[in-house]
Parts: structure tokens; C-alpha cells; sequence
């Protein structure tokens, strides 16, 4: 009975998947070069930034949609896409007030209060629809303390000199076919910077929501701790339900300073598409921590619920002597998804050290992936790495791959690689049951528990959300 | 000699694999590629046996099968105007339902492989860590005489065989079963046969390339073991000197409950390409015990596909040690068709200077209750690299598989390199699969517990570096002893035996 | 057996170490003369082990500050392997184990090593088998053990016995022998304690850490050292022992808070 039943209860209803109805100012479908011209112009962007991405434009043009990753999925047409979607308002406005309401009201309905009356105290969010941010909230406050958190596309107008300095340093923008194509078109997204020795006073946090049907959302994220700065920062995602598949291909740039700290947690709940994989997100995202300074640490934080696919590694370069990498990821695919994710931990520095924790979870006929890569290169001493991937398989339908790989110069270094593959036993369940624990509550302890080590390094304010959200997924029609 | 690397244009590897492609097939000169269906051109016999009921056989008065031994198929090298000796066979009958078809249809499958992708390139995902530059500086030909008298000279120095140990002698040239006796319950395999040795023709997944070099020259030995027979076999390779390639097709049964020991050597001192493709059919309920020695130097090439099928309730283990090649690169792979049957792998391989040690192994269970114990180890030392590739696949037909790989590789220099990818695909929830990885350098609790003995540091280190490999010595068939894989690997001078 | 006029055979002054750059010990002092039996014990994490690494050279121990002598000689000068070929013996209290190493040929290529030093002649295969077979009536092991990988899945107290197997057959002048004890049962304790007796002699002298008044029954320590926090706290004959047993470690406490600024703050 169990395995039938487990599976039930993984399907529950998106949602989030409604769709506002809102004024909103689109460019035509298609991308060639005066698309990207017209994107850069609509956001008065300066020349360096066009320069920017009429060169990944010119790239992405002659690369190839890459084909290793363990995912099928049809050709993407690339002219059917729309490239800019805004909602129709004139400029972003100074306070919440002037935000039209039904923006407002959309983000109150996914659990982002962003008016003053109720907004999270200690959380400072920013909230992106389709293509432009429209709020953050807190900026005045975080301004004492001299971090600026703003969408990109103010900063560029604002700190043109630091978006220069390290807008694609961690991803090239020919760094892969996904990343030349954000870095021509991206629309909008957060910049983070924390200065020299300060920890910021509070989370910050962007909201994610894809409304238009026909559009692509390009974000990038760029988020940079000076020497001895720390951070924590949430980003949350969701988008309504259409039958026809969306595109999102993000770019998430970190970069760390001597002695700094970012610690970047993600809570994927993008539409994944119906029981029978029609429609979804297809999420194919690059994201890259730089550990540049001596003795710096990022950490990447995962919940994946979400997209019909999933391409993404966020991953750490560890350059600096002592530097500290870590990924934390559940992934759980349920009907149709597709998740292949992992990470890279690139050991340079010397005694850089990286820890890798993978929970998949792979239910209906979903395929769950982790592809991972540790280097050791040829100049990281004592470098050490601990890896552990592990997969829980509901129902016999379902897949569940590991590929981690291996490379290592340098003989005084240490990488251990745990993998294993488990299910909900019956007997478990029994046991749990035979103690008076109801059947789904028992496989949502077990999966919860499954979980937990990765659970455990989700910014407290987010940890409950995170179990909720699984707990949703786990909810169905047992008891 | 032809010598290229994977770097160079496309057009030297493509002549690297023609002239191999035309040497192998044994009636080419260089007229290869003509048709414009990218069937062989120049092979008479393989170009009209294409067509169903077309005549193989227009050339058979050659007669290749003159010494007798049905079970071995000698490759016409001597003669380059001779035919294929596959279709010679006088026992082949002219038609569709040729029982040495199969046999025919994968050497030209193999033959039409090695034209279309003449040396793998680093594009290609299964190469991309292996530089075959060692492969492509071999010359494209198989041994000629003066080659085979350089080999033969090798193999008069070869030590006996153990007692109790029926020793073939694989050259390339001559039959194997010549004046041999085989142990009782061992017999050349009957041609209509070998197709249960054979890849499935409608196989869905590409045979790797590196089995195309042997499958091109056409089965060199084919054998069966009886039902509940017993036996123990040794398949020696010894290329001493000689340069070029010598291909070794095998194909052998084991009927149900048969007992096999089986320990293949291959040995190489020269810039030679030993390649070896082994099909292994392993049938209900029967046991293999197979052990893989192969010694190179630093300009020999060794490259084997080796594939085992194993019946239901069947038991493998499968143990190799590789070392001293300029390149080696082996590729076990192991299907058990029917679930509930037991695979036991053990692996070393060590390279050093400017060596490259690759291992590609793949098992895939296609019935329930399977289960598989593997260990690989690898030792990279010098400027030396190794790579590992590990795949498991565990389908929805594999329920209650259990399933360990563990790879540990030891990385004992700062210029050397270890590349280790497993690979777990499962689709099937009521399965245990786990698998772990270390790439260290040796363990310094383990090294500080012999120092404070008294041991030196020297000395602690080297009794460490044998008891990473004992692990796996330990479980080559007992004739092992006699090609003393320990000092081979460790690179020290042989003791007089 | 307690002779002042003995050698000291190992002297250690103001020994300050640590272990990933964490401070442990913070000034130990303690001479050792020949024939003597002394005994040091300890709450846990009070830094016994890592006095016993540092004494026999584990790389990952830094010396900070302090001398130790072994026979007028700087032993901390010495790597791990000469000072164990010179007679200094570490029983580890976690043995390692070393898969795919023959028992037999580590405690072979070890007693020859030690024999080399002393300038004996090395022991061919058959002279080491007699030997060790002799030794292995010391700790009453089935010679099985022999043809097995060091320590390789052998019980607690298996490998324990095969600890003082190592110190029979290398006959040191200091062993130190920690927590040799724990986790022995009491047949397993009184065959290692007999071993360790009977190895003892009037040239050589004898450091246990233990945590039991069990092993001070069968062996008679001449001087019980307590240990807390990285020092020697107090030194007393074997009636400390039976102290420490009763009162328990407590008072300990209250001790060391009286040792007003002392370096405890470590890191
Ligand atoms: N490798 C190490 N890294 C960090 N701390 C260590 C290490 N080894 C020992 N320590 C610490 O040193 C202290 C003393 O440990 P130890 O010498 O093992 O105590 P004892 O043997 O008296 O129980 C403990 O606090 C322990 O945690
Ligand atoms: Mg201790």
C-alpha cells in the first residue's frame, strides 16, 4: 500500500499559480540585436552596460543549447519569447503608496506583505514582477548601516563604478549558453553591497514572480561583501500556471571579500507544469559565489520544489587561502519534473575547505539529478571536501541520478564523496504509525527528516516556511 | 607510423583509422570508404554479404580453416589478398541463415565504427578526460612477421603455467588451440553459437568504441564451458617488442552451472596496442572467477571491452590490475539480463610518469534482487593520470537491487591527477545503492602508527602502498601469483622467478 | 620501584603544546626514572592523550614551548620512528587500522628496525616467527592474529593485546601505554595487565593513563599523577589513586580555580 499511497500524497494543487491582471507594457516577441539595444535604452542604461550585452548577444550566438545535462526537453524558440514585460507605471515609485494596489495585493497573496502596516520586521524584501522591481522595502534603514539593497537596474543608474567593477566577474557572460543569453537581455533583479566590516543588520530577500504567459525572465543578482562584511539573503519564486512553458534563465553573481560571509538561501516554488507535464517553468539558471579574500565563506542554501525543469549549480570558487564553500540543496520533482542540480566547488586557495549536502526526492515520474564537481587544483594544500548525496525514491517510476565528479592535483588535499539511496520503508512507517502517529504525518516526518540537515541552514525566519512549503507538497489525500 | 594526437586535424585521426580499418579487415589497400553507403568498400566478402542471399562465400577456396580447429578464426594477415576467414569457414553456408552471420554482422558493425569515428576524441563525453595521443602514435597495422618473431621471442620467456592451469597463448596470428589440449568440459564454441556471445544486433545502446579494434579483426577464440563442468583457463597476450596493433576477439560461454576460472594476462614491452574485446556469456546459475593482468610499458597501449552477461542466480567476480602503460584504458561492463545474481568487482590500476590509467565500467541490472560489490583503486604517481568512470543503472525491473561502489584513489605526487566520476541511475524505490569516493594521499594516522614502531618513513609509506593494492591482489585467481602483479605495479625489478 | 639513585631516563620540563592551533597543554612537568611505574589519570579532554602524541612525535602536534629528554637526548628533535627504535613505546588508545598490511610483516619489519638501533643483527622470517610466537604466549593470542591485516577488524580488546604484542617484541625503555585498559574485560585486563608486568623491569619505566583504580590493582603504580586542564595538578603516591576514586574528580575543580591567572582560556 505504502508506496501508492506516499505517492498521493506528494500531488497537491500549485498554489500560487493565478494570474493578475494588470496594464502592462510588453515589447514584441523575438530577439535580435535592436532587442538588446532597446532593453539597455528602456532602461537608460549607460554605454558600458550596452557594450555589455550586445557582446554576450554577439556570443550567445554562436554557442549551443548544451545537451549533457540528463534533461529532455523540446527546442526552445528563442524568436517566440517576449524579452521586456513591465507593468505599466512610470517610474519606480519613492513610497509604497504610489505602487499600484494590485501589485501590492498580488505580492499580499504569496505571503509578501510589502506595505508598511505588514511587512516582515527583520526581513527587507525586494519584489521583482516579470521584467522591473517595483518595491524594496527597508532601504532607508539599511542605508544607515551603508548597504545598499536595490534592484540592479537603480544600481546601474545609481553606482554605475560598482556595477562595472564586478558585473560579470564571477559568471562570464560566455560562460555557458544560458548565461551569454541573460547577460544580453537580463531585466531585472537585486544588487547587494555590504561595506568593509559590516554585518548586515537584517535578511534581505527578493521575490520572484513571472505573471505575463509569453514572457522570459532574464534576473541577475549581483551581491558583493567587502573585507569582514557578512550577509544572509532569501530569494523566494513563483509564477502562475499556463500550459505553455515560460523561460527563465537567471544569473546570480557572489562575490566575497577577505573575512566576509554570504550565505544565499533559495526557495524555489516556480509552476511546475501539470500531473501530465504540460506547461511549467524551465529554470536554467547560473549562479556563482567568488570566495576572493583570505578565509571567506558563501554558502548556498536550496529548496527546489518547483519548474518543469531545472538546470542550476550554484557553485563557490574558492580562491582564497582558508576560504569555506558550502551547498545545501533538497530537491524534491514530483509528475513530470525534471531536476538536474548540484554544484561546483573549485578548490584553489590553500586549505579552502567545502562542504556538499544533496537530498533528492523523486516521485511520480520525475527525474532528479545531482551533478556535482569538486577540483582540487594544484595549489590548494590541505584542501578538504565532504560530500554527501543522498536520494529517496517514492514509487517505481521515478529516477534518481548521481554523477559527482572528482578532480584532484594536489596529493595534500582530502575529498570524500557519501552517496545513498533509500525509500520510506513500511517498516518505519509502521513503526511510527504503531506509536499513534497518523500515516501522513509519519511520511512527513520521514521526508522532514530526510531533510533536516539542509533544513537546519535556512535563515531561521525562512526555515518554517521551507518545511511548510514541503509539507504542502506532502499534503494530500490521506487522513 | 602514423602519429597523432587528439588535437590535430580531424583528417590524421580519420588516416590513423582507415590504414587500421584496412589492416584489420586483411584485403585492403587503401581503397576504403568508396561506398557510398559507408559500407566498407575493397572487402569483397563483407561489402556482398550486405545483401541477403548474396554469395560470402566467392572466395572460399582460400580455405582459411586449414589447421582444423573449428573454435579459432585466424585473421588473414599473412595473405592481404586472403578473405575474411569468417565467411571462408567451409562449415558457413551462403545464406541469410549463416550461422556465422552474427559473427559477420558485428565485425562489419565494428568495421564501419572504427571509419566513422577513427580515434575518440576529448568532444566526445567518455574521452574527455583521456588523452589518446599514446593510441594514436601506434602504428595502424597488425604485427607483421618481424613483429610476430619479436612477440614469439617474448613468449618463450614466459614462465609455465601453474599446475592444474590450461594456458592459450593469444598472438594474434596462430590458432590458440594448436596442439592444446583443453581441460575437460571446455570446447570450441560451435558457430551457431556465438550469437549468444555476441551484442544484440538491435542493441540500443552504442558498444563502446574501444571493442571496435578487436571486433573489426573478426573472433580470434571462441569457446564454451559445458553445463556443471569445471575448469580453469589461462588467456596469455605476450606483444614483447613488436609494434602495431594485435587484436584479440574472445568469445566464450559458460552454460548453466558451469565453473570458470579465468585469468587473462596481457603483456607489452614495445609500442604495441593490445586490443581486446571479450564477450562473456555467463549462464543460470554458473561461476566465474576472472582475474585481468595487464602489464604494459610506457609506449604500450592496452584497451579492452569487456562485456559479461550473467544469467540468472550467476556469481562474477571480476578482478583487474593494470599498470605500466603508456595508455590503458578498460572497460567492464557487466549486465546481469535477469536480476538474482551476484557481481563482485574489484579494481587497480596505477600510472606514473607521463602515464594515462583509465577504467569505464558500467553495470546495469535488468532483473530484481541483483546485487553488486565493486571497489576500484586507483594510484596516480608522477606525472601519471587516472580516471574512473563508474556507472550503475538500477531500471524500474531491478527492484530489491543492492548495490556498493566505492572508488578510492591515491594521489602520491603534486603533478599527478585523479578524474573519478560515478555514475547511479536508479528507477526503482525498494532498492539500496550507495557509493563513495576518496581521493587522498596515504592515510597519515596509518603512517604515524608505523613510525612510532620504528618504521621509517620511507618504509611505512611503501608497506602502505602494497596494502592498497593487496586488497585487490588478493582476489586475482590463484595463477596470478606467477605474473608477480605486485612488483610489476610498484615498478620494481622482478625477482628472478 | 622507586630508586632515587636510578637514571632518569625521560625528563619533561614545562611542556606546552597544541593541537590544530588549539592550546592543550600548558606546562608539564614530569621526570621518569628507571624501574619506576607511574600513572597518570584524568577526566576526559584533560590532555593525557595528547601528551602521550606529542611523546611519540605525532606530526599534527606543535610544541609550543617546553623540553622533554629522553636519556640526556632532546626526544622532541627526533622523528616518531627514531624515538621508537631508541625505546620510546606509545599503546595507542585507538589503535589504527592499516587494511592490506600483514600483522606479521609490520611487527617483523618493526622488531628489526628497533634491533638495527641496538645494534642487533635483523631477524630472517623463520628467527621472527619463533620470536614472535615466543611473545605471543605474553598476551596469550591466538597466532591467527598474525596472518591478519594490522588491527584490521579486530576487537577493543584484541587490539589492545596486539598493542602489547608491538611492545614485547620492540622491548622499549619508556612505554607509555594509554587507556590501555578501557574497554577490556576483566580477563582481557588481567592478561594485559600480566603482560605488562612482566615486561617491566629494573631498566625500564612504565606511563599509564587510565581512568581506573582497576588497573592500579593489578598494576602497582610507584607515583599517580592527576592531569586536569593541560598540567600535572598534583603528583602522590598509589594512595592518590584510591583517593581519586572515592572523592571522585571534583575537588579538582576547585583547585584549579584557585590557581588564580592560570592560562586556561585557550584559542
Ligand atoms: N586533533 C584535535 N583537534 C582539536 N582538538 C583536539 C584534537 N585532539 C585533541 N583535542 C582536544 O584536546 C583536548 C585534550 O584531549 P585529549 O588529550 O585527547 O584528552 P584525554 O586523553 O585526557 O581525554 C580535548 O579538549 C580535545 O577535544
Ligand atoms: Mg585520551
Amino acid at each position: 500500500m505504502s508506496t501508492a499511497a506516499v505517492g498521493d500524497l506528494v500531488s497537491q494543487p500549485y498554489r500560487y499559480g493565478f494570474v493578475t491582471d494588470i496594464e502592462t507594457e510588453k515589447i514584441p516577441k523575438g530577439l535580435d540585436e535592436d532587442v538588446v539595444r532597446l532593453i539597455s535604452a528602456k532602461k537608460e542604461e549607460p554605454a558600458f552596460l550596452l557594450d555589455f550585452r550586445l557582446r554576450a548577444y554577439r556570443q550567445w550566438l554562436q554557442m549551443q543549447t548544451p545537451d549533457w545535462a540528463a534533461l529532455g526537453f523540446p527546442a526552445i524558440d528563442y524568436q517566440d519569447i517576449i524579452y521586456y514585460a513591465a507593468p505599466r507605471q512610470q517610474s519606480k515609485k519613492a513610497s509604497l503608496d504610489e505602487v499600484d494596489p494590485k501589485l501590492l495585493e498580488t505580492f499580499d497573496k504569496l505571503g509578501i506583505p510589502l506595505s508598511e502596516q505588514k511587512r516582515l520586521s527583520n526581513v527587507a524584501v525586494d519584489a521583482v514582477f516579470d521584467s522591473v522591481s517595483i518595491a524594496t522595502t527597508y532601504r532607508e534603514k539599511l542605508a544607515e548601516h551603508g548597504v545598499i539593497f536595490c534592484s540592479i537596474s537603480e544600481a546601474v543608474k545609481e553606482y554605475p563604478e560598482l556595477i562595472e567593477r564586478y558585473l560579470g566577474t564571477v559568471v562570464p557572460s560566455n560562460d555557458n549558453y544560458f548565461a551569454a543569453l541573460n547577460s544580453a537581455v537580463f531585466s531585472d533583479g537585486s544588487f547587494v553591497f555590504i561595506p568593509n566590516g559590516v554585518e548586515c543588520p537584517m535578511e534581505l530577500s527578493t521575490y520572484f514572480r513571472i505573471n505575463s504567459g509569453d514572457t522570459g525572465q532574464f534576473e541577475r543578482t549581483l551581491i558583493v561583501a567587502e573585507e569582514g562584511a557578512s550577509v544572509s539573503y532569501l530569494e523566494g519564486c513563483t509564477a502562475p500556471m499556463f500550459d505553455t512553458n515560460q523561460l527563465h534563465a537567471a544569473v546570480v553573481e557572489l562575490v566575497a571579500l577577505d573575512d566576509a560571509s554570504i550565505k544565499y538561501s533559495t526557495v524555489q516554488n516556480w509552476y511546475a507544469g501539470d500531473e501530465n507535464g504540460v506547461g511549467g517553468i524551465f529554470n536554467f539558471v547560473t549562479k556563482r559565489g567568488h570566495c576572493r579574500g583570505d578565509r571567506s565563506r558563501i554558502s548556498w542554501t536550496q529548496v527546489e520544489t518547483g519548474s518543469a525543469i531545472t538546470w542550476k549549480y550554484p557553485s563557490c570558487v574558492l580562491q582564497g587561502a582558508d576560504s569555506v564553500g558550502e551547498f545545501y540543496s533538497v530537491a524534491l520533482t514530483n509528475h513530470h519534473q525534471q531536476a538536474d542540480t548540484g554544484t561546483k566547488m573549485i578548490h584553489v586557495g590553500p586549505r579552502s575547505r567545502s562542504t556538499i549536502v544533496s537530498k533528492g526526492i523523486s516521485a511520480g515520474q520525475s527525474s532528479n539529478s545531482y551533478r556535482g564537481l569538486v577540483q582540487i587544483g594544484p595549489k590548494a594544500v590541505g584542501a578538504r571536501n565532504f560530500s554527501q548525496c543522498d536520494s529517496m525514491l517514492i514509487g517505481d517510476r521515478a529516477a534518481a541520478n548521481t554523477y559527482p565528479y572528482i578532480r584532484s592535483q594536489q596529493p595534500d588535499a582530502a575529498v570524500e564523496h557519501e552517496a545513498s539511496t533509500c525509500r520510506i520503508s513500511e517498516d518505519q512507517l509502521f513503526y511510527l504509525q504503531s506509536r499513534g502517529i497518523g500515516f501522513e504525518e509519519a511520511v512527513s516526518m520521514m521526508v522532514s527528516g530526510f531533510c533536516r540537515d539542509v533544513f537546519n541552514q535556512l535563515p531561521m525566519e525562512f526555515a518554517a516556511e521551507a518545511d511548510k512549503l514541503l509539507a504542502l507538497k506532502l499534503e494530500g489525500s490521506v487522513g | 607510423m602514423v602519429a597523432v594526437s587528439w588535437t590535430e586535424p580531424v583528417t590524421a585521426l580519420a588516416a590513423w583509422g582507415a590504414a587500421l580499418v584496412a589492416d584489420l579487415d586483411g584485403a585492403m589497400d587503401g581503397a576504403i570508404g568508396g561506398d557510398s553507403d559507408g559500407a566498407i568498400g575493397g572487402a569483397p566478402e563483407l561489402a556482398s554479404a550486405a545483401g541477403p542471399g548474396a554469395d560470402a562465400n566467392g572466395a572460399d577456396a582460400n580455405g582459411a580453416d586449414a589447421n582444423g580447429a573449428a573454435g579459432s578464426r585466424l585473421p588473414a594477415d599473412s595473405d592481404p589478398a586472403a578473405p575474411s576467414p569468417l565467411s571462408a569457414s567451409p562449415l558457413a553456408p551462403s545464406s541469410a541463415g549463416d550461422p556465422a552471420a552474427p559473427a559477420l554482422e558485428s565485425r562489419r558493425q565494428a568495421q564501419r565504427r572504427l571509419q566513422r569515428e577513427p580515434l575518440p576524441s576529448r568532444r566526445q563525453e567518455p574521452w574527455r578526460f583521456t588523452d589518446t595521443a599514446a593510441l594514436a602514435a601506434i602504428r595502424p597495422a597488425r604485427f607483421s612477421g618481424e613483429d610476430r618473431r619479436l612477440a614469439a621471442l617474448a613468449a618463450e620467456a614466459l614462465p609455465p603455467p601453474q599446475a592444474g592451469w590450461c594456458r592459450l597463448l593469444l598472438d594474434g596470428a596462430s590458432d590458440p588451440l594448436a596442439g592444446v589440449s583443453l581441460p575437460e568440459g571446455v570446447e570450441p564454441l560451435p558457430d551457431d553459437q556465438w550469437a549468444a556471445c555476441l551484442p544484440a544486433a538491435d542493441a540500443s545502446e552504442e558498444e563502446p568504441w574501444i571493442g571496435a579494434i578487436a571486433a573489426a579483426a573478426g573472433p580470434l577464440l571462441a569457446l564454451r564451458v559445458r553445463a556443471e563442468a569445471m575448469a580453469r583457463l589461462e588467456l596469455v597476450s605476450e606483444a614483447g617488442a613488436a609494434t602495431g596493433v594485435l587484436p584479440l576477439q574472445l568469445l566464450l560461454l559458460l552454460e548453466p552451472g558451469a565453473r570458470l576460472e579465468l585469468l587473462q594476462v596481457h603483456r607489452a614491452a614495445g609500442a604495441s596496442l593490445t586490443a581486446v574485446q571479450a564477450r562473456i556469456a555467463v549462464g543460470a546459475g554458473a561461476q566465474l572467477q576472472h582475474g585481468l593482468i595487464a602489464q604494459g610499458n610506457d609506449d604500450g597501449v592496452f584497451a579492452a571491452d569487456l562485456a559479461l552477461r550473467q544469467g540468472f542466480g550467476s556469481q562474477v567476480a571480476f578482478s583487474s590490475v593494470v599498470s605500466g602503460w603508456g595508455l590503458s584504458r578498460l572497460e567492464p561492463r557487466l549486465v546481469q539480463e535477469a536480476g538474482g545474481a551476484r557481481s563482485r568487482l574489484r579494481s587497480l590500476q596505477r600510472c606514473d610518469r607521463r602515464q594515462v590509467a583509465d577504467q569505464h565500467s558500467a553495470v546495469r541490472f535488468e532483473g530484481p534482487e541483483g546485487q553488486l560489490d565493486q571497489l576500484h583503486k586507483a594510484i596516480a604517481a608522477g606525472s601519471g593520470r587516472s580516471v574512473f568512470n563508474g556507472a550503475v543503472a538500477v531500471p524500474r525491473a531491478a527492484q530489491r537491487t543492492d548495490a556498493a561502489q566505492l572508488s578510492r584513489s591515491l594521489l602520491l605526487s603534486d603533478r599527478a591527477r585523479i578524474d573519478t566520476k560515478p555514475q547511479l541511475e536508479i528507477v526503482a524505490d525498494d532498492v539500496k545503492c550507495a557509493h563513495g569516493a576518496t581521493v587522498t594521499r596515504l592515510q597519515q594516522e596509518e603512517l604515524f602508527y608505523l613510525r612510532s614502531r620504528g618504521i621509517s618513513a620511507a618504509t611505512a609509506g611503501e608497506l602502505l602502498l602494497r596494502g592498497f593494492c593487496a586488497e585487490v591482489l588478493q582476489e586475482l585467481p590463484e595463477a596470478a601469483a606467477l605474473w608477480q602483479p605486485l612488483h610489476h605495479l610498484l615498478g620494481e625489478e622482478a625477482p628472478a622467478p | 620501584m622507586i630508586r632515587p639513585d636510578a637514571p632518569v631516563l625521560l625528563e619533561i620540563r614545562d611542556l606546552h603544546a597544541s593541537v590544530a592551533e588549539q592550546p592543550i597543554l600548558h606546562g608539564v612537568n614530569l621526570t621518569i626514572r628507571a624501574g619506576e611505574i607511574h600513572a597518570v589519570m584524568g577526566r576526559n579532554g584533560s590532555g593525557k592523550s595528547t601528551l602521550s602524541k606529542v611523546l611519540a612525535g605525532h606530526p599534527a602536534y606543535t610544541v609550543s614551548a617546553g623540553s622533554v629528554l629522553y636519556r640526556g637526548e632532546d626526544l622532541l628533535a627526533l622523528d616518531p620512528e627514531q624515538r621508537a627504535r631508541r625505546g620510546v613505546f606509545l599503546g595507542f588508545q585507538y589503535p589504527v587500522e592499516i587494511p592490506g598490511v600483514s600483522n606479521l610483516e609490520f611487527l617483523r619489519v618493526a622488531t628489526n628496525a628497533r634491533r638495527q638501533e641496538r645494534g642487533e643483527e635483523e631477524l630472517d622470517t623463520f628467527a621472527f616467527e619463533d620470536l614472535v610466537r615466543e611473545r605471543l604466549e605474553v598476551v596469550k593470542m591466538d597466532p591467527a592474529f598474525l596472518e591478519r591485516s594490522v588491527n584490521e577488524g579486530f576487537s577493543g580488546g584484541e587490539k589492545k593485546r596486539n598493542e602489547i604484542l608491538q611492545m614485547a617484541l620492540l622491548e622499549p625503555l619508556v612505554a607509555i601505554l594509554d587507556e590501555t585498559d578501557s574497554g577490556l574485560d576483566i580477563d582481557a585486563l588481567r592478561i594485559v595487565a600480566g603482560g605488562v608486568n612482566q615486561l617491566a623491569s629494573p631498566e625500564n619505566a612504565t606511563l599509564l593513563i587510565t581512568h581506573y583504580q582497576r588497573l592500579l590493582d593489578v598494576i602497582t603504580p610507584d607515583y599517580v599523577h592527576v592531569m586536569a586542564a593541560g598540567r600535572i595538578l598534583r603528583t602522590g603516591g598509589k594512595e592518590l589513586a584510591l583517593e581519586l576514586e572515592d572523592r571522585g574528580y571534583d575537588w579538582v575543580d576547585a583547585e584549579l580555580a584557585a590557581l588564580a591567572p592560570a592560562p586556561l582560556e585557550v584559542g
